[in-house]
């Protein structure tokens, strides 16, 4: 699915966080993405930063209000 | 010391006073014993979701070297400044001296949205020539400017369309 897994996720990648999203704005299941249960820990703290700075949708929901 | 990430949301409206209020923040970052590595000024970004009603956010992203102790004056600092929407301060193990991600990501977004309201306004101004009754004379124009140059190719070629449609 993804070209490039980085061994360390930062919050500020917003591009490759995404590729870890639903179109909805769900976090995709390790089980789906195939990443070891180490890197999904880490896309999902980098993604739970990146939502509260309001770089990435909680939900698709609230986006257009 | 330790290394400290803070990112900051600020009011997109401060305009002429986001210099001296930026200032103002590195001055009470000194005061607090902060030494500033570098600051990222990500700029001016939509928000994912409205925060305090505002759709979009002054990105700043500050690179640190500080001392725990002082890290509850700073918060309650920032908690109480009615400029930043938001703030995050983390722990980070190395600190970056350049430019992340999310400021190229701003400058391209911007200039996307720049170059879609110039083509915008290209669209009308030819919507408008087709529209009037010199069609004729627009068509002979086009031809000439296919000879001249292509980035007016698509003006003509949006011109034969809407006289193929009529």
């Amino acid at each position: 699915m993804s070209t490039e897994i980085p061994t360390n996720f930062n919050y500020k990648d917003i591009k490759i966080l995404k590729q870890f999203l639903t179109e909805t704005g769900k976090i995709i299941p390790a089980r789906v993405s195939g990443l070891s249960a180490q890197q999904q820990r880490k896309v999902t703290k980098a993604i739970k930063v990146a939502r509260f700075l309001a770089l990435i949708p909680y939900t698709d929901k609230q986006s257009r209000v | 010391m330790k290394n400290y990430e803070l990112a900051l949301i600020i009011n997109p409206d401060l305009a002429s006073r986001f210099n001296p209020y930026k200032e103002h923040l590195e001055s009470v970052l000194s005061e607090l014993d902060f030494k500033n590595i570098y600051c990222e000024n990500v700029g001016i970004r939509e928000l994912a979701y409205p925060i305090k009603e505002f759709t979009k956010g002054h990105y700043l992203i500050y690179q640190l070297e500080g001392n725990p102790p002082k890290i509850a004056d700073l918060e309650n600092k920032l908690k109480y400044d009615n400029s930043v929407l938001r703030h995050l301060l983390i722990t980070i193990d190395e600190l970056s001296s350049s430019d992340s991600f999310l400021t190229q990501d701003t400058r391209d977004s911007k200039k996307l949205a720049e170059e879609k309201a110039h083509e915008a306004k290209l669209k009308n101004e030819t919507s408008i020539n087709a529209d009037s009754d010199t069609q004729i004379k627009d068509n002979s124009k086009s031809t000439q400017l296919k000879e001249t140059e292509e980035n007016d190719n698509d003006e003509a070629t949006e011109n034969n369309n809407t006289k193929d449609e009529s």
